[in-house]
Formats: structure tokens, C-alpha cells, sequence
């Protein structure tokens, strides 16, 4: 190998000569929380060139509960609480998702007004995963003080939850045919007044953290995930939002009753920043909740009174044959892929993860990156391990 | 990728920037310290008050049960416990509080805690609601064997007064 010192000039300077025969070598590094005790526990092994990661390789599975094969020996009622621990800060998508799979094999027809409190669920609970996201990011950078405005928030949320379906995280409420439990005139009067709260509140997020020069410098133009990169991973969601790819399956193709709403698919504009970074893919997120609430008030005005539940059989029994059903979940896309024989049970239940994807293209964009830089890349992503591993 | 090569005149403003940016963000919590009320709540001296639906600790009022096992079938982590015989001939059949007859006798109804995963399913399923919710959330314990619950054990029993409603 030809030394640098060759290049231009006659002779080596011999203050110089000991370093060039210092050896030098990457360092690894480990980084994430890995402790079995904490939740979202992973692993992200780097290699780092002093500063610079030279590359990155997450390890996935600390968080592995066997899910899916758990699931093919429990009837299609017990599944609910399993999927709910899949992304724990979203669970009403996900169980949505999953029942929607099971629905469409079993032919229900869902009454109206369950249809429209799942869409109203889903979209609070949309909300409350991208606060999360929003608040877990900005701590991640560094500012303490953004977490506690946008728990506050989510903690309102988690109340209604808390109030309509007995708790606070892993609801079990969408069951097949319907949802558990109704939601009264009080109840929905404080989902209005949280959406007027919430808009206020989302302005001050813009004052308090959106707009900030500090912020702005950490992730604009910080990993940077182009579309390319996005169709290459089947990344969806957020992620492929920033990367300015209008793509939202709520409107691309309508499940539900997501036809007869009007809203906008938030995408990266690179206003600030670069189409594909962090900054793009927070503000997304930050939009999104926007739009949400624009249709949880429209909800709020076509909810009648009615039945909420569906007539089920007593033991479900699917017929043969399967199904993929999607979603747009706050994460991304999640598909249940669910393969029936005839039985009381599932055969196969199969969990398509938007966050597994999201944690794969990790390795494509961390080369070259600053350490600091690559802390404000995997926040940005917003992932879940008890998704990624299952 | 946070340097950026320019001018003086542009380090001098994005430093403004910064300065400004950060003001007005303190602004906004610097109102928190005068105008907002504190939202936290002085466990254990005040509790909240927990909405009427909250799942807590089940408990099973055994005087209702008629050992139809619909509970421990619909369980999906199979954290119930229940064994029945048959009552005695010529035994006097008892009558829960909603008039169904109790024709076998209940010998054991454990619920292993620890494995709960206050789902739910098990009290929906239950004909005669003896299976409830109840609002009880302080059962921490030392060891994981003490939190199987007997609920025909007499000082389960006595909790009865304290935690079912109507």
C-alpha cells in the first residue's frame, strides 16, 4: 500500500515515522438498551473509525416471545392479546389489523358505528404513538423538558382508553364482529375537547422544538433515506413518507369506511432540510397528528346510534384458506397473514413488521455517519422491538 | 453533518438563530412555572380514582360459581385453576344471586396472578359474573408462589366485603 507520505515529496519526515507504523483498527462499539430487565431492548453492534461508523449491524431477537407459533395454539378470540403486545404503543392498530384478517374470512359484516369508533380508536391511538415518538426522539438528542409536554398529552389519551376499554396499554377492546364496549355521550365529548387541546398543544410543539435551530441542525440532512433505498427495504409508513413517496394505504387503497373521510397524506417536502432525513421524517409524524384529528372530528359527526357488535358464533371456526389483510398502522404497514385449516385454532399466523424493515435499512444508511448523527437516525425511524422480535 | 462551511456573517446568524429559537422555546415552559397547575398525584397519601372499567386483580366470588370452567377455556395464558366434584346424593342445590343452579361442588379456583394477563376474556365469558375485575392494584409480593390466589381459602373470601361492588 502506498503511504500518503509518498505523494509529492522526496523524503519522509522522520518526526512522522512512528505513527506510520501505528496500527490502526476499528473499534466496536455496542449501543442500545440491552439489559433483559428493559423493554425495547436492543442491540446495535458498530464499528467505528474514531468518530465515523463504518458500519452498523443490529441484532434483532432479545425480545423473541414465540408469538406467532404461540398463537396456533389458542382460539381466535385468545390471539386479541397476544397481538396487542406486538407494538405495545399502538395496540388498537394492531388488533384491528389482526381482526379485520379474521373478519374478512369469517364474512361479517361490522355494524357502522363499531366501524367508525375502530377508525376513531386507531386515529387517537395514532396520535399517542407518534407522541411517543416525538417526545422518546427528542430525548434522544438531548432536551429533557418536550417528553413531559407530549406525555401529558398521551396520558389524556391513554385515560379515555383507559375509561372505554379497562386499560391503559393493551386494550383487547376491537374484538371480532365489533368492539367490547361503547363509548357514551361524555366520553366523546372529551375526545372534542382533547382534539381543540391537542391542536394548541401541536402548535406549541412547533414553537417549542420544531423551529428550534439546534434541532434543525442535528437532523436536517442526517441520514439520509432516498426513495430508492425505501422501495429496495419494502420500507413503508413515516419512513417512506419523509422520503417523499405519497404513499398511505388509508387513501391509496381505502379499508373501512376510510373512503368517506377527507384528509391529506403528509409527505417530506425538504422545506428544511433534505427530502429522506431525520428532520422530514419527524415533521411527517408531526403533521400526521393533524390530520388525525381532522378525521376523529369528522368521525365525531357521523357517529349515530346503533349496534356495536356483530352476530359471531360462540366458537369461531374459520373455513379453510387464508388471508393477508394490511394496515396502516403509525409505524408503517402491518399485514397479518393468517392461513386457516377448518379448525378452532389459526394454522399459521404470520406478522409482517413495518419496524423489522425499518431496522434493516439501519446498515444502508449508517456508513459514514457521525456516532451522534447515527443516535438521531434510529430515533428517527421510530422502532419497536416487541414488533421487530415478536 | 452539523458543520457547515460559509462566512462569518453565517455563523453569526445561524448562532442567533439558535439563541432566539431556544428563548422562545423557554418562553413556553417558563409560562409552566406561574400558570399551570402540578399534575402529579402524592401516592400513597392520594390515589387516583381509577375509571369504573379498569381491569385489576380478578376475583372470584366462589359462593356464585357453578364450575362451568368457560373462564379457564377462554384464558390464553391457562393461569386458572379449577377442579369440581359431584355434590353428594340428596345434597341441597344451591341458587346463585341470578337464579342459575349450582350442581357441582367447587373445590378448587386458583388464579395463578403472576401469569395474568388482565385481558379480560375470562370475565365476559362468565355466566354468572361471579368473575370480576376488581379495583385492586396494590399485590405486589416477594415471592412469585405467593401470588396464586385460593379463592376458597376463608381470608380471600373476607375480601369479598371490601372489593365487590353492589
Amino acid at each position: 500500500m502506498q503511504s500518503r507520505w509518498d505523494i509529492g515529496r522526496p523524503e519522509k519526515p522522520t518526526i512522522n515515522s512512528e505513527t506510520e507504523q501505528l496500527k490502526t483498527e476499528l473499534l466496536t462499539l455496542n449501543m442500545g438498551p440491552q439489559h433483559p430487565a428493559t423493554h425495547g431492548v436492543l442491540r446495535i453492534e458498530i464499528k467505528t473509525d474514531s468518530e465515523i461508523v463504518a458500519h452498523a449491524i443490529p441484532h434483532v431477537g432479545y425480545l423473541h416471545r414465540c408469538m406467532e407459533k404461540h398463537s396456533e395454539n389458542l382460539d381466535y378470540r385468545g390471539v386479541i392479546p397476544f397481538v396487542d403486545r406486538l407494538d405495545y404503543l399502538a395496540a388498537m392498530s394492531m388488533e384491528w389489523t389482526y381482526v379485520a384478517a379474521v373478519e374478512k374470512m369469517l364474512g361479517t359484516e361490522v355494524p357502522r358505528r363499531a366501524e367508525l369508533l375502530r377508525i376513531m380508536c386507531a386515529e387517537l391511538q395514532r396520535i399517542a404513538s407518534h407522541l411517543v415518538a416525538f417526545g422518546t426522539y427528542i430525548i434522544d438528542l438531548g432536551p429533557q423538558t418536550v417528553f413531559l409536554y407530549a406525555f401529558d398529552m398521551r396520558e389524556k389519551i391513554l385515560r379515555m382508553f383507559e375509561e372505554v376499554s379497562g386499560a391503559r396499554m393493551l386494550y383487547n377492546y376491537i374484538w371480532i364482529g365489533g368492539v367490547w364496549n361503547d363509548w357514551t355521550d361524555e366520553q366523546l365529548k372529551n375526545v372534542e375537547d382533547f382534539c381543540d387541546q391537542m391542536e394548541v398543544e401541536a402548535k406549541k410543539y412547533y414553537e417549542l422544538n420544531s423551529s428550534n435551530k439546534i434541532f434543525i441542525n442535528r437532523t436536517a440532512n442526517v441520514g439520509i433515506m432516498s426513495t430508492k433505498d425505501c422501495f429496495d427495504f419494502g420500507a413503508t409508513g413515516p419512513v417512506l413518507r419523509g422520503s417523499g413517496y405519497a404513499w398511505d394505504l388509508r387513501k391509496v387503497k381505502p379499508y373501512s369506511l376510510y373512503e368517506e373521510f377527507d384528509f391529506d397524506v403528509c409527505v417530506g417536502t425538504g422545506e428544511i432540510g433534505q427530502v429522506g432525513d431525520c428532520y422530514n421524517r419527524y415533521i411527517v409524524r408531526m403533521n400526521e397528528v393533524l390530520e388525525s384529528i381532522k378525521i376523529i372530528r369528522q368521525v365525531l359527526k357521523k357517529l349515530e346510534p346503533g349496534p356495536i357488535m356483530a352476530k359471531v358464533p360462540k366458537i369461531i371456526k374459520l373455513p379453510k384458506g387464508e388471508v393477508y389483510m394490511r394496515h396502516e398502522c403509525p409505524r408503517g404497514e402491518l399485514g397479518v397473514h393468517l392461513v386457516s385449516d377448518g379448525g378452532k385454532t389459526p394454522y399459521r399466523l404470520k406478522i409482517k413488521s413495518p419496524c423489522f424493515t425499518h431496522i434493516s435499512m439501519l446498515p444502508r444508511v449508517a456508513p459514514g455517519q457521525m456516532i451522534a448523527d447515527f443516535v438521531a437516525t434510529v430515533g428517527s425511524t421510530d422502532i419497536v422491538l416487541g414488533e421487530v422480535d415478536r | 453533518m452539523s458543520t457547515q462551511t460559509g462566512s462569518v456573517r453565517d455563523y453569526f446568524s445561524a448562532l442567533f438563530d439558535g439563541i432566539t429559537s431556544t428563548a422562545r422555546a423557554l418562553y413556553i415552559t417558563f409560562k409552566y412555572v406561574w400558570s399551570v397547575k402540578p399534575v402529579s398525584i402524592e401516592y400513597p397519601e392520594v390515589r387516583e380514582v381509577l375509571p369504573e372499567r379498569a381491569r385489576m386483580r380478578l376475583f372470584n366470588d366462589v359462593l356464585n360459581c357453578i364450575s362451568c370452567t368457560q373462564c379457564a377455556m377462554a384464558c390464553p395464558v391457562d393461569c386458572i385453576y379449577i377442579a369440581f366434584e359431584k355434590l353428594p346424593e340428596g345434597a341441597e342445590i344451591k341458587k346463585t344471586s341470578n337464579g342459575q343452579a349450582i350442581r357441582l361442588k367447587l373445590t378448587q379456583f386458583t388464579i395463578d396472578t403472576a401469569l395474568c394477563c388482565y385481558c379480560g376474556l375470562c370475565t365476559t365469558v362468565c355466566p354468572t359474573e361471579c368473575l370480576t375485575h376488581s379495583h385492586d392494584y396494590e399485590f405486589s409480593q416477594y415471592t412469585i408462589d405467593t401470588m396464586k390466589y385460593d379463592y376458597l381459602a376463608p381470608d380471600v373470601m373476607a375480601w369479598r366485603d371490601r372489593i365487590v361492588k353492589s
